[in-house]
Order: structure tokens, then sequence, then C-alpha cells
């Protein structure tokens, strides 16, 4: 089965592992609205990347669902971290938060000119969108954006393993 | 007029919806209020004149959720059977400080009661519920947080993890003085395939040195895997079943991956139950390979011969403390007992024992949540009871987090004894086979070997003057030059005006403390580089260090800290060899 798929003149691809530890140009942080970094890959992004980055983010109002702010990398592989605040825990209108959660981050991600930009499997894991829904809901998301007019070349959604791998594969095959 | 529900109400409720099944129906609807269980609490005995700590008291509320909204005599006559709902957030909050501040699931009062009612079950299923709504004290959060995206409860990188392997191995090519002794790493088709608690790799690396020694000296075809390496789970004490079955499956598919013909899990109460029993099921995996605790690994060793111990090496009385995962949930308890005959001259049982033992109280994740920490520690005077009784000077548990959970008993209630795990008693006690020497002709010139920290500055933080000398003395006494700090202003002081290679840091201090300094230093450009080593008498306190959004330190070391490893630890942070 590819894990790659063409949209117009980009490329959507599958990559699994660390997505804090790519080698891309920018990834997505499924932030919270205070944008503090906090556990899990907001503690890779800490150690990693150096004070820099919590810097920047102090200097930041507070966000709303679906708000997006790209932050420098510090000291990480990618040079841009695109901080999302998408929905959490089943709240109301999940769907459509995400979808607006996805929109604003390839468009944030755009202006700021950045080509590949990865996403994590987005609320998915500790704050429990099923992943199903999660994957149907990102590449149409993506397909949607980047059949329109766009530089972003290629987008990587980067699950951290074979759990998560396998229902994006699966979502990917069947986007029509 | 009907009452109105909060979101996060509703979601609760259809939740509970999906995840009653027989067993829960059964334990939910058992309860006669016999009383029984009362007293098998541990927080009902240091609470006597509070019923709202009984089992059956904390296990009515989610009960009475249940008869209001699933069975049918509730439904239509409430009143009848005391059936209530649950409307607002405010009431979740309440049932959260209930289910994870009441509570430690340590199944003392399921195996009391005459009608098998699971409390612990149920008690972990209302965890989980108010998990998937985002209502979890702050610690459960952040550990949870940590497992699911970076793949182990305390966060550990991958460099960092695989560092501290390397650095092990280094450690025992060392002692052993033997090339081949070696900590192998994602090597195929093993007999054994080595998981542990991340606690290993950043609080207490000599355990992995300690099982390495045994596997090496057992001739042992063994391999620790680079990912999926930790067979701790949080989802046991969350009640998250998705993250259950998310850390489990990264574990089982390495090993698959791996073609390990066997998983050894090391000594973890919560991390053999979850990764041995519940995993499986978590996960929705049939496994093809065999899973064992590494007690019984270390036993077979023995008696089969491959290793020979000496327990004259062991000789300080030592008791046992059962935890209560290994011992209630999966009847691991004569083996620890076996191995301890084997290894040690002087041991005595503590009383009750095996599955009638008290918890550590530092079980279900209580570790973690440091809003309940004082009630935590008065439950466990019965704990503090039970191991005075003993006379024991050591107390050994197969369990990383009744090492914690003890330590923090035997410091509250001052009891000056030590914790131990079977595996450094074993490596202790280990006869390693004579090489041949070659006799060299001296040399002429006898060789002054230079003191190993000559040339560096090491400045020493601690509020407790005995500690200060202690770990001044030790620094002395291997050449390094010793600046000493009494309190934290003092410490910034000095580490600004000295810039020592390294600092030893004491966290509880009056005034500023010792995340406070860390902070500090890490954030000015002139003292960032300093290396830093925490030295705490509070493990509770270490998520203070490791959440602050700057360069985690470079050790980590709990009280008491003896000579070497303090020696140990500071070597490997100046990267001597
Ligand atoms: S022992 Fe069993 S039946 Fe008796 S009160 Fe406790 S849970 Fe209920
Ligand atoms: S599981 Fe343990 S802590 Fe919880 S109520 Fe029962 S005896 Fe008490």
């Amino acid at each position: 089965m590819s894990d790659s798929k063409h949209i117009n003149h980009s490329i959507i691809r599958l990559v699994k592992g660390d997505i804090t530890d790519l080698d891309i140009e920018a990834f997505v942080y499924y932030a919270t609205s205070d944008l503090v970094l906090g556990s899990g890959f907001g503690n890779s992004i800490s150690m990693r990347g150096g004070p820099s980055i919590k810097e920047e983010l102090e200097k930041v109002e507070e966000l709303n669902i679906g708000d997006v702010y790209v932050s420098k990398a510090g000291e990480m592989k990618a040079d841009y971290i695109v901080h999302a605040v998408g929905p959490k825990f089943q709240e109301e209108d999940t769907k459509t938060k995400l979808k607006t959660t996805m929109m604003n981050s390839l468009k944030k991600a755009e202006e700021k000119g950045i080509k590949k930009l990865a996403f994590p499997p987005m609320g998915a894991g500790f704050y429990g969108t099923p992943l199903p829904m999660c994957a149907d809901i990102m590449l149409q998301s993506i397909k949607e954006y980047l059949e329109g007019e766009t530089n972003l070349e290629e987008i990587v959604v980067c699950p951290l393993d074979t759990r998560e791998y396998t229902p994006f594969l699966e979502a990917l095959q069947s986007l029509a | 007029m009907s009452k109105h529900r909060s979101y996060k109400a509703e979601k609760f409720l259809e939740r509970l919806g999906q995840k009653l099944n027989r067993q829960m129906v059964g334990s939910l609807v058992a309860c006669v209020h016999c009383g029984m269980c009362t007293e098998a609490c541990h927080y009902v005995l240091a609470n006597p004149d509070d019923p709202t700590y009984a089992p059956a008291y904390k296990a009515d509320r989610l009960r009475k959720i249940f008869k209001r909204h699933f069975d049918w005599t509730g439904r239509i006559f409430p009143w009848w059977v005391g059936g209530k709902s649950i409307f607002t957030d405010e009431e979740l909050e309440e049932l959260k400080d209930i289910v994870f501040g009441k509570c430690t699931n340590c199944r003392r009062c399921s195996i009391n009661c005459p009608m098998g009612v699971d409390f612990a079950t149920y008690n972990r299923m209302t965890r989980g519920l108010l998990v998937s709504v985002g209502i979890m004290p702050e610690g459960v959060a952040v550990v949870s947080k940590d497992q699911w995206e970076i793949g182990n409860q305390m966060g550990v990188l991958k460099e960092d993890y695989i560092d501290t392997l390397e650095w092990m191995s280094d450690e025992l090519q060392l002692e052993l003085e033997d090339d081949t002794a070696i900590i192998p790493i994602d090597k195929m088709n093993c007999e054994v395939v080595y998981s542990i608690n991340p606690r290993e790799v950043k609080y207490d690396p000599r355990t992995i040195a300690d099982a390495a020694k045994i596997f090496h000296n057992a001739g042992e075809n063994w391999t620790m895997p680079s990912e999926g390496w930790d067979m701790t789970n949080f989802g046991l004490f969350s009640g998250d079943d998705a993250l259950g079955g998310a850390v489990a499956r990264r574990l089982y598919e390495k090993v698959s991956e791996l073609k390990g013909r066997k998983l050894v899990i090391s000594e973890c109460g919560h991390g053999y139950r979850s990764t041995r029993c519940e995993g499986p099921n978590w996960a929705g995996m049939d496994i093809d390979f065999e899973m064992e605790s590494s007690v019984i690994t270390m036993l077979r060793y023995i008696r089969e011969g491959r290793i020979k111990v000496d327990k004259t090496r062991n000789t300080t009385p030592v008791t046992f403390h059962d935890s209560c995962n290994n011992a209630r949930s999966c009847g691991l308890f004569e083996e620890p007992r076996e191995l301890l005959e084997l290894v040690v001259t002087d041991w005595r049982e503590m009383y009750p024992n095996r599955a009638e033992n008290y918890c550590c109280t530092g079980g279900g994740g209580a570790m973690s949540m440091s809003e309940y920490t004082p009630n935590r520690l008065k439950s466990a005077k019965v704990k503090a009871d039970q191991l005075t009784a003993t006379g024991a000077e050591i107390v050994v548990t197969s369990c990383h987090n009744c090492v914690d959970g003890l330590t923090d008993v035997i410091r509250h209630y001052k009891l000056g004894m030590e914790v131990s795990q079977l595996v450094n008693l074993v490596a202790n006690a280990l006869i390693i086979p004579e090489k041949k020497v070659i006799v060299e002709v001296p040399a002429v010139e006898e060789v002054v070997k230079e003191p190993v920290l000559k040339g560096y500055k090491i400045l020493v933080v601690d509020d407790e003057p005995d500690i200060l000398t202690f770990f001044s003395s030790v620094l002395e006494d291997n050449g390094a030059e010793v600046l000493e700090a009494l309190d934290g202003d003092t410490a910034v002081e000095l580490a600004l005006k000295e810039k020592p290679d390294l600092m030893t840091l004491d966290l509880n201090m009056p005034g500023k403390d010792g995340g406070k300094v860390f902070e500090e230093l890490r954030n000015n450009p002139a003292t960032a580089g300093i290396k830093v080593c925490i030295i705490t008498g509070r493990p509770e306190l270490r998520r203070l260090i490791y959440d602050r959004p700057v360069t985690p330190p470079e050790g980590y070391l709990d009280k008491p800290v003896d000579e070497d490893t303090l020696m140990l630890n500071v070597r490997k942070i100046l990267e001597l060899a």
C-alpha cells in the first residue's frame, strides 16, 4: 500500500515516528490555549529546542480554540513550530473545530513561507479524539487545502506507532 | 422542570453506559453494606472517625449514578433504590477527589469482600470516565501525556535512554574488566528481551547495571529494546484503557520485531500486572512470546546453577514489602521470598504479608498527585507501624513505585530504614568467576594517580549541615575544589561568582527552593552551562524540576546517597572515566 498521495503539485506523505525529531521545515504542536508547552511533545520541544521557544511563547496572548501561532523552533531540527489550539476531551463540535484548526494551521504555515509541514494525529491519544475520525478530518482538510492555490509542497502526517499509523494509511487509501 | 446537566456530565454518563460489563454490573449491585471491607483500607485506619473513607461509602457515589441510569428499578423509582444522578462539573470534581485522592486501587478491600465486590476495579473505571472528559489531577495529566507522546511515563527522550544504557554498559565493562560485558541494544533472536521502568533511567541506573551484571554472568543471550522499552503503564492508574493498549502494544510489537523468545519485566508491580496480565486484553493482541518477572528469572538462574551467590555478603537485617499489584493481583509472592532466602542471611517477614499486606500508600499513581500528599502520608501510618515492627534496617520490594512510596513513608515517619530491590541484593551476592590473572612485573617507578576530580570546582547546596559536610568531604577527598551553600540565595550568588563545573542541588530548602534556583541559573546565559545534579529527599518534587521549560538537570539522586553513588554520578556527569 502506498504511503503517499499527490494532490495537484503537492504531496501528502505518512511517516511513522517522533514528530519532534523529524527532519522537516516545520511541524505542528497540538497546543493549549495558554501556549504552555507542558509534557509529552511539549516536553520534547522544551528539552530539544532550548529556552528560547518558551520565551517567545510567553509574549503571546491567550488563544482561542482553532487559533494558531507559528514560533521559531530553537535548536530543534525544524525551523518553525506551528502551535495549533485544537479541541480536546470530547468537547462540543469536535469535528468542526478540528477542521478549523487544520485549515488555520495550513494557512498560517503558508503565510510564513513554509513549504514542508508535518502534523501529528491531531487531538488523538491523550486528548481522546478517536483515530478514524481524526484521520478522516485531517486528510480531508489537507486535501481540500492543497486543491486550492498553494505553495505548500509537502505535508507529512506523522503517527507515533503502528496503532496510529494503520488508520491513517487506510484513510489515505480511501481519500477520493 | 428537569435539572440541567453539564456537557461533561452528559459525556460521563454516555461513556459509563459503554463501559458497563457483566463483571462491573455484578460488582455494582452485589454490595450488601456489611462493612467487612472497611477495616481493610489503610485510609480508614488513619481516619477512623470519617465514614467517607470506607470503601463501600466511596463506592456508593458511582453506585447511585449506576442505579439512577442503568438499573431498571432505579430508572423508574430512583428514590426507592437510592439512585442519584450527576449534573455539574463541580460534582465531577468531587468525584475526582474520591477516586484519585481517597483510594490507591490497592484491592485490599476487594479481597476482603464476601460478596466479591471489586471496588478497586470500578474505582479505576470511574477514573477513566473522568479522564475521558479531561477531569484529572494535574500530575496524572502530565504523566499520561508523556507516556502517550514520548512513549514512557517520565518523558525520557530516546537519546537519553540510549546514553544511559551505554554509560551502564561502560561501567560494567570496567567493573568486570571484561570487554564482552555489555548491554546489547536491539539484538535480534535473543532468548531474553529486558524491559524496564523509566525511573531506572532517570533516578536509579544502578538497577540496570545490576541486572546487566546478572544476565552477563548467567551467560544469557539477551538484549534491551531501543524503543517501546517502558514496561510501566499509566493506563492502569488513570483508567484509560486506550493508553493501556497503546503502551502495551508498543512493547509487544518491539519484542516481536526483535524476534525475542521471552520478555523479562524488571521489578515493578504495576508494570508486571499491566504488561503480563492486562496488556494483551487492552491491546487486543495475541502474544507469541513468554513473559516473566525478573524475580523469577533470577531465581531460575540460581536454581539452574547459571549464577552462584554468596548470601554472607548481605548481612543487614531485611524485611520484604509485597507490592499490591504483584501480590494481590498477580499472585507473585512466594518467589521473591525464595530468592531472599538465597541471597541474604537475615530476613524477617512483616505482618500481615503476601496478599494481605498493606499498600505502600504510593500506589495507583498516588506519587504523581501532589495535592493529596498529606492525606497519603497520614494513611501510611499502618505501613510505618508494619515496617517498624520488623526491626529490619532494609525493606526490600520488587516494585519501583513502592521504592518511592516507601522512601517517602520512611522519611515522613523518621524510620531510618533503607529501601532496596532484589536485583541489587542478587547483584551484590553474585560470585564473579575469577579470571586468569597474568602477573605483571611491577614497574620500578610507582605511578602516582591524580585524584579523579582534580581541577574541578563543585558547588554543594543543601540546607542540612551534616549532608553538606558529607558531600563536601567526599568530593574534596577525590580532589575537587568545593564551595558550599546552605540556602538558595547563596547558591545563586556563588554560582554567578565562581562558575563551578558542577553543582549538587537540594530541592527542599527554606527561602528560595532548589527548583527556583535551578530555573534561574538555567535561564541566565552566564550560568546555563553549569552542570546540575539534583539531590533530594522528596521524590514527589521531581516533577517540579522536570516540568520546568529549561534543559533538564544532568543528574538526579534520591537521598540517602552513599559515597559510591555520589562519585559514580559525579563522574558520569563530568564525563570522567
Ligand atoms: S465487604 Fe463487600 S459487601 Fe460488605 S460493604 Fe464492603 S463491598 Fe459491600
Ligand atoms: S482499593 Fe485499597 S485504598 Fe481503595 S478503598 Fe480499597 S482498600 Fe482502600
